[in-house]
Parts: C-alpha cells; structure tokens; sequence
C-alpha cells in the first residue's frame, strides 16, 4: 500500500504537469461533477446500471425507459440516472466497480452462484422488507428463493424462463414426422432428418451454457431431478450412473449428427439464424425467445406461425418426469449496500418490479417473475401454451452454471464444450464437475 | 492499370533484359491490384452489412446487396440518442491524446536516443516494460486509483491512459527512426550556438515528420476504437464516446446488427479521413529536414 | 558540446513528464497485479494472502503452459510474418506509379476495430454459409471443415485474420522507415549499376534495420499479449484449443472470479514478454550502429 501513496503522488504531479501543459485542451469536458449522487436539497439522484440498451427495440428494452419516465413523474424529487452497458461488459464493469467499493444505487444481478460473492462481500442490501410488504405473494413460487442466501433474499427477480424444444412445423410436415414423445423417437426424428440433409438442431455451443441445457434434461430424464440436483450442489456426485449415461448420451446425439455443422464454434445468435431461417429444425432455447416466434415483425410470419414446442422427451428406463423442466429466473435487480439513497431505491426496485411484471407480458412478450393473470390478454398461443406448461410444472431446475458457484460453472461449461466436442469421455466430465464443486469456489 | 502506364523505375529498361522486366511489372502490377481489392473489400461488406436486418445478416452471403438497403439503420442510429455527443468526444479525446502521445513521446526518445546522460536506457527499459501489461489486468487498479484522485467519469481519466498506454509503442517506433537520424546536423546546429530546445523545435522535429505523421496514424487509430477503458471509467452518456454506442444495439437476448454495421461504418469515416490526411504527410522526412537543416 | 547536449535541466524536463504519467498509470496496475498474485481474491470480497501459491499452481496449470504455447506460436507467425510485410512496403515505397493510391488503400483494413472485423472473419469462416466454405464447395470440395470448431486448425484459422488485423500497422512503419531513406543513396547506387533487388538488399535493408528491430518486439509482445479477436471468434474454445495466455488471465478473473490467481498469470505473462524480448534485443544487437554517411 505504500507503493499506492507514493504513486498517488506522482499522479498529481503528472495532473498538474499535463494540466498545465496543455489547459487548452482538456478544459472542454470537465464541466460536471462526477461519481457521487448529487443532493441538491432533498432532489435525489438513483445510479441504476442495467443491460437493455435504448436502441434495441425488439424486447424488453422500452419498457425500462417508460417505467423510469413513470416514475419520475410520479416522484419529481427523484432522478434516475441510467447507465446501460452489454452483458459482457456490464459483469465486468460490477466487477471492477465492486472492487473498488464503488457499485450502484440500483442493478442487475444473476442469481444464486453469480450472486453469492456480491453478498459474502457485502455489497448487495437484503430486501426482505420489500418481500413483505406491497410485493408479498407477488412472486411466482420458486423465483425469488434463487436470490436467497443464508435464508436473506438480496435481489428481486425480473424475468421467469424455461427451455422447451421449439421445432419447425413445416419441416417435420414435410418428412411426416410426429412430435417425438420418447427419447427413441427423438432419435429417430433426427435420424430421419439428417438421412434428407437437414440439420436436426441447431445449437451455439461457443456460449456453452446452450449445450448445458441438453445434458440438463438428459441428466434430469435419466437420473432424475434428485440426482441431478444433489450433484449439482455437492451432496452427491456427477459420477452417479443415470448421469454418467445421460453424458453418454450426449457424445451419441454429437455421432448422430443431430447438431448443426460447427456447433462447437457457433454462438448461440448464430445457430437461433439457422433455426430462425428454416435450416435447422429444432431449437432448444429459454422462453425469452418467445417474440421472435411470435411478435416480431423482422421474422417472416410464415416462419412464425410455424413454429410449435414441445417438451424434452421421457427416456425409458429413465427417472424423470416430462414436466420437469430446466429453466429459473433471469435477471433480478439489486440494491447496493453502501448506497447513500438505499430507502429511496428500494422503492424504486419495489415499482419497476411491480410495473415490469404488468408490461413485459403485452409489451415485450416475456414470462415476468410476477404472478400474472393472463387469461384475459391477448396473447399469442404459443405463449399461452408454454405459460401454462410452466404453471404445471412438477420442478424446475435452474441452469446449471447460474446455480454453482462461478469457479465451478466455468468447469462445468468447459466440460460441456469439451463433451460436446468429444475432447473428453464421461467419465473425466465427471470427475472434473465433482473436484469443481468440492473446492467450493 | 495494369498494362498502359507501366514505368520502369530502375533504368534499366534499356538494357536486355527489357522485355522480362515489362512482363515481371504486369504481374506485379496485377498482384497489386488483387490485393487491393480484397484490401478494400472489409469496407464494402461493412456497407451492405449495415443496410440488412439481423435475418440478411445472417442468411445471405456476407457480399450480397441487400434487396432493399435499409437506411433506416442509420436513422436508428442516429436517433438513438447520444451519438452526437459521443461522437464528438471521440473526436476531441482522440486528438488530444494523439497529440500530446506524439509530442511527449518524441521528447523522449530525443532525450534518450540525442542527448548524453546516465541511466538513459534504464529508463527506456521502464518504458519497454509499460507495454507489457494486460489491459484487463489494469482495470481494478486503475479503476480504484481514478476514484481516489477523483477522475472517474471525468474524460481526463481516458486521456491520461491513452497516453500511458500507447506511449510506449510510440517511443518505440520514433526510437528506429532517430537511431538513423544524422549526427552531423545536430552537431553544426550546436556549434551555431542552437539551444536544445530550437534543435528540437526547427530541426529534429521537421526531420522526423514523416515518423510522427507514422505514429500519430497509429495512436488515432487506437484511440478512436478503444473502448474498454470507456466502458470502465465512465460511466455518463456526456463523455462516452462512439466505440460504446455499439452498445446501443446489444441487448439481453437481441442483437441488432444492422445497426451495430451502420454504426461502425460512421465511426469510421472521419478516421479515414483523417488517415488519408495523415498519410500524405509520410514522404522523404530526412531529405526534406535536411534542406531546413 | 557535450556539455549542451547533457543539460540535466532540459533532460527532466523532456522525459520526466511521460515518465511520471507511465509510473502512475502504468506501474501502479504492474505493481499490484504482482501484488494481488499473491493473494487468494475473488476481486470482491476480502483478501487472503497466500504468498507464492498462485504462481506455483501456475507452473503446475497445464491449462495456463497450454495457451502459454498458443501465444507463442502467435508470436512465431507474427514475427515470420513481418518479412512479407517489409516486400510489401519496398513494393510500395518503389517510385511504381500508382503507389501512392496502393498504399492508402493497403491500410484501410487497419482502420477498422476489432468489433467489425471479428464480425467479418466469423462471416468469412461460417461452417455452412460462410464465404470460405461457400467457395470450396464451389470448386468441388464436399465437405469442408468447420474451420472454427476445429480443435485441431481452429488456431491457425484465427491467426490469419490477426496477421491480416496487423498487416496494415507494419507496412505503414515500414514505408516511412524506406521513405527516410536520403533518395541520393538509391541514386548514387543505381549509377554503379546495382538492380532493384541489389538495393533493397544491401542498401535499403540494412538502413532500415534499427526500425525492423523495434518491430520485431512490438510484434512479439503484441502477440504474447494477444486478446481481442481470439475473445470475440472463439472465446478461447472449442475446449481451450484457442485459448492464448491473456484470455485465460481473463477467464480467471472475470469469469471465474479468481482475480488472484488471473493476477498472477497477468505478471507472468508480462515476465515472458520481458524474458523474449531480452533475449530478441540479444540476438539482434549489433556494435555498430548504421550511420548515413
């Protein structure tokens, strides 16, 4: 720390020196203050950091504006100062910014694993007291307890999402293929397209969270929701024998040719153009994709009003149930710990929590955290269909790499790739993910 | 291009061997020209890239024209709030910090290549070890150092890094350059009673334009499309600039690249122009300050 | 004039200014990211100081000597790659009509950011629609590789668009580096009867030495700490087959949260860059350095 000191010193020396070299030009841009929130008497400013870009207008991302015009409206005191970066760079940003003690008033977080040094480091505030005020029993069973750690819930889930099959109804028509019911017959699906040279699935497995969600509900049909989830958490192992099977599985679909040529290199917006253009035809992918199937005008509405769904099939002599489905909450907001207004963005989180759960339905079609009563919207039917799947579920497991903690989700989405990719056997997979989860980090 | 204007540069076209060595400029000549087309070829794909939707993108081959070019894309960008400021700040971020890279940055290859003193090529080596660092590795410590001294979210904190950061890989390019420098014109300027710093000003400096023209090229264009230190010390819209407004067009799960491509292409007009400005400056350097000289 | 050219006042004045802004900037992040190697931290909660463990597991990380190779080989083809580049610019720099234009054009590449020409060489390799494999398949080959899903050639496939990224930055040096050459020395060599090839050789060559030199190391350190398209094409994958040494410190830190042990590789990597560039400026040192006479 001495280092530090003495370098702050030399930094102000070479401020003045630069300063003074050349006033000319850096006098232009210094105009505003910078960092803390600015309190002019009781005017309070709210730093809130997210990732839906204005320019984007496709989705979510209008609602965020129209629920902070709203709100400002409604509390001329309050003013909220955005700050939107993309995924990528806004993890880093919080991470940069976290070290640094220097987090926002308000953001977005992940849950559970992604969450969970945010809250050892005490940077997240618990909001419990909003759980139990106007938002009590607002939230769909399951959504919130994703943010909870140690029995404190740090964050407020936004979005709710699962992962069906979507599938291209004027391919399988073509080749009078049936929705497949079994696993068996799945094979046989993509056997019989890719004998007619079209490619089964598409899959951008360079992201890699994407092939996990396969080996998920392989893992979970032939071990069993049980299995899968102890091992995931540590209390039993990857090593158990319907999950070694289901990695096996895994390597079998690749030999079949049931993926997209160079899924391993594709990224997931890639391999969603191949399906979205009629080249592939299946698709497994969380419910957040719903509007381009259904609302978005870019898409060919033939396209759209061909695609259908339908569940990851029962594999027999398998333990799982086809209602059991792999999926959770996205996104869910944060407030900061160290956060000069934190009663004040606690009531902001509290409204745009409330307001995103009554407009991302019609607005940006998307399944919200919220409970919602969608049966007298207008709404397309595949979202209804597949908003009624998800209220029927028997469990719904959390993607494995938001559930473990960050360490083990990189091992557990390289042991994927290289799954995929045949780079390793089952067995190693295995032993990897429980070392990984083991260490604890 | 290829046949008609044909000169030959050695001479020699007189002796014998004229005939071969017509024949060897041709293929020369249609060697150049192939690569300048496939050199030029980014810049077209980068157009029609920007006047497709994301399903053109992706399902028509890179080089197709759009059916119907989407303008539109631009007006998005342009509308989607900020751009202007943004590109404003590229501008006078870039500029500032190119100039004062360029001009700091010969200073001190003057001082450690011209003139004599102890410990000159330790501290050269201080500089060779700047450019070794990662930048990810800088974040979080500079991060925290901009916050304690006050110049987060402040366009000072880009400058000073920009200069930081590329002052080494300046020093270095100027440092081949003034290694070739003739001695005898500094020594008859200082026998003439030339202070150091008029030889600097009126002689060495003219000498090596075409090298500072070479690295003030190099640090523009550096500048002009960094954006990871944007991203992480600022953070309001007043300073951004235009590398973020990328950014602009990524969402959660959406991309549109239509407008990620008519964003680009904006952004890199002015730094073709000024490229293009720029690399008339490189021309015979010494030759030209030898006759000031 | 020894005495002039030794003035301590103008010496400070020239180098202290940039040396202070490098030891602020650029020596505070290597200082700590030496420091926070070795630490176990996961950049935000409390550290724990674990002294050298972080850098013995690193000698033990076949996954970090994996992509240590990777950036190696990058370096390799880098430095190798600077050949072709140097016949480019004495192509160029040739008093050929036309060079002028080529020039510009040869460097427009170079203007672009990383973002767009990630996007076009992921355009260029797609596996079914790419303009690659759309063009071998039009000559007759039946099933072409999926060129970046490819443990085995996803490597080199991403070293052509980095060469390529840098093509524009060497040849620009390199020009201005012919360009300063005192045009009397080609003249006087042509009178005695030297060709084209003779003067590049031994005149043009040698004279632009000090400047290949420089460039070699840029070239190396440039490659040793390589980052960005590797980040964007492949994220390092397929299974670590492209991972080079700075996008494992970048999986380590911000993916993974291991900001200690990504420290430690961020050091390391700059320890390596410093190891090979002492012993690049060994093997090409020589006593006499060139003088125009």
């Amino acid at each position: 720390m001495f280092n530090k000191k003495r370098a702050m010193l030399l930094l102000s020396v070479c401020l003045v020196l630069v300063v003074s070299g050349c006033g000319a030009n850096s006098n232009e841009g210094t105009g505003g203050t910078n960092g803390e929130p600015a309190e002019n008497g009781d005017k309070v400013t709210i730093n809130f950091m997210h990732l839906w870009p204005e320019g984007v207008s496709a989705g979510q991302n209008k609602i965020v504006n129209q629920i902070i015009t709203e709100y400002q409206d409604e509390h001329p005191n309050v003013a909220i100062k955005q700050e939107v970066l993309d995924n990528e760079q806004y993890k880093n940003k919080l991470k940069v910014l976290s070290a640094s003690n220097k987090l926002p008033d308000v953001g977005v977080t992940w849950a559970a694993g992604f969450l969970q040094p945010y809250v050892e480091g005490q940077l997240f505030t618990p909001v419990d007291d909003l759980l139990s005020g106007e938002l009590k029993d607002k939230f769909v069973a399951g959504t919130t307890e994703a943010y909870a750690i140690d029995g404190k819930t740090y964050a407020l889930p936004l979005e709710f999402n699962i992962a069906p099959i979507y599938y291209n109804k004027s391919i399988f028509e073509k080749y009078k293929l049936e929705i497949p019911q079994t696993y068996e017959q799945l094979k046989a699906v993509v056997k019989t397209l890719s004998d007619n040279g079209v490619a089964p699935i598409a899959l951008g497995n360079k992201d890699r969270w994407t092939g996990s969600l396969w080996y998920m509900y392989l893992a979970d049909r032939m071990a069993g929701q049980p299995a899968l989830s102890s091992a995931i958490s540590g209390a039993g192992s990857f090593k158990e024998e319907g999950l070694l099977k289901a990695a096996a599985e895994v390597q079998s679909l690749v030999d079949s040719q049931a993926f997209v040529k160079g899924f391993n290199g594709l990224s997931n917006e890639e391999a969603k153009s191949e399906f979205l253009n009629g080249k592939a035809a299946m698709y497994m992918m969380g419910t957040w994709e719903l509007p381009n199937f259904t609302t978005n005008e870019d898409i060919p509405q033939d396209f759209r009003d061909s695609v259908g769904f339908f569940k990851f099939p029962t594999v027999e002599g398998g333990k799982g149930d086809i209602n059991s489905w792999v999926g959770g909450p996205g996104v869910g907001l944060f407030v900061g710990e160290n956060s000069k207004v934190k009663a004040e963005s606690k009531a902001f989180v509290e409204y745009f929590v409330t307001k995103w759960g009554e407009q991302s339905v019609t607005g940006a079609g998307v399944i919200p955290a919220t409970k919602v009563d969608a049966s007298n919207m207008d709404l397309p039917q595949l979202y209804i269909d597949l908003f009624n799947e998800m209220n029927q579920a028997s469990s719904i497991t959390l993607f494995a790499d938001v559930q473990m903690q960050a360490n083990a989700a990189e091992t557990h989405l390289n042991m994927i790739q290289a799954l995929f990719g045949k780079a390793t056997t089952p067995e190693k997979f295995s032993e990897e993910h429980d070392t990984a989860i083991a260490s604890g980090k | 291009m290829i046949s008609g204007n044909i000169r030959n540069p050695n001479g020699i076209a007189e002796s014998k061997s004229g005939m071969i060595s017509k024949l060897g400029y041709a293929l020369l000549y249609a060697v150049l020209a192939a690569v300048a087309a496939l050199q030029l070829f980014p810049l077209v794909w980068l157009l029609f890239f920007s006047l497709k939707n994301n399903q053109e993108v992706f399902n028509l081959p890179p080089l197709s024209l759009p059916m119907n070019p989407r303008w539109e894309n631009y007006a998005k960008v342009w509308s989607a709030g900020n751009i202007d400021v943004y590109f404003l700040n590229s501008v006078w971020i870039t500029i500032t910090a190119t100039l004062l890279t360029v001009i700091l940055g010969s200073l001190v290859t003057f001082a450690v290549t011209r003139m004599k003193w102890k410990g000159s090529s330790f501290v050269l080596g201080l500089f060779m070890v700047a450019m070794m660092i990662p930048v990810h590795s800088t974040l979080i410590p500079l991060f925290s150092l901009f916050s304690k001294v006050g110049l987060t979210d402040h366009p000072l904190s880009l400058i000073l890094s920009y200069i930081a950061f590329n002052m080494p890989i300046t020093i270095m390019i100027l440092l081949g350059f003034y290694y070739a420098l003739p001695k005898e014109v500094e020594e008859a300027a200082i026998i003439d009673g030339c202070s150091v710093n008029r030889m600097f000003v009126q002689i060495v400096f003219p000498m090596t334009s075409s090298v500072i023209a070479t690295t003030a090229i190099i640090n523009m264009i550096y500048n002009w499309n960094e954006f990871i230190f944007v991203n992480t010390f600022i953070s309001s819209d007043a300073y951004k600039t235009l590398t973020v407004g990328v950014q602009n067009f990524i969402g959660q799960y959406t991309t549109d690249w239509g407008a990620i491509g008519a964003t680009l292409m904006i952004s890199i007009l002015p730094i073709l122009i000024m490229f293009l400005f720029l690399s008339n400056r490189i021309v015979e350097g010494i030759a030209a300050g030898s006759v000031k000289g | 004039m020894d005495k002039v050219l030794s003035n301590k006042k103008i010496i400070a004045l020239y180098v202290l200014p940039s040396l202070l802004l490098i030891l602020a900037i650029v020596y505070i992040p290597i200082v700590l990211t030496a420091y926070y190697g070795l630490n176990e931290w996961n950049g935000i909660g409390a550290m724990t100081f674990v002294g050298l463990d972080n850098y013995m597991a690193l000698f033990k990380d076949a996954t970090f000597w994996n992509s240590a190779w990777h950036s190696l080989l990058l370096a390799l083809f880098s430095g190798l790659s600077l050949m072709l580049y140097l016949v480019v610019a004495m192509v160029l720099a040739a008093r050929i009509k036309g060079a002028q234009l080529f020039r510009k054009i040869y460097l427009i590449p170079m203007l672009l950011s990383s973002v767009a020409i990630a996007q076009l060489w992921l355009k260029i390799y797609h596996p079914t629609n790419g303009v690659l494999n759309t063009l071998l398949e039009s000559i007759g080959i039946a099933n072409p590789p999926a060129w970046l899903a490819e443990s085995s050639i996803v490597l080199f496939a991403l070293f052509i668009p980095i060469l390529w990224q840098y093509a524009g930055f060497y040849i620009l040096i390199y020009y201005a580096a012919l360009k300063n050459i005192p045009a009397s020395l080609e003249e006087a060599a042509k009178i005695d009867g030297a060709n084209a090839l003779q003067i590049a050789w031994k005149i043009k060559l040698p004279l632009a030495m000090e400047v290949v030199k420089v460039t070699i190391v840029l070239a190396v350190v440039g490659s040793l700490k390589y980052f960005d398209l590797i980040f964007v094409m492949t994220d390092g994958g397929p299974s670590g087959s492209s991972e080079v040494m700075a996008s494992y410190m970048y999986h380590e830190a911000f993916r993974a949260y291991d900001f200690g042990y990504g420290s430690a590789i961020g050091f390391f990597l700059l320890v390596i860059c410093l190891a090979v560039t002492w012993v690049i400026r060994k093997l090409t040192a020589t006593k006499d350095t060139i003088q125009y006479s």
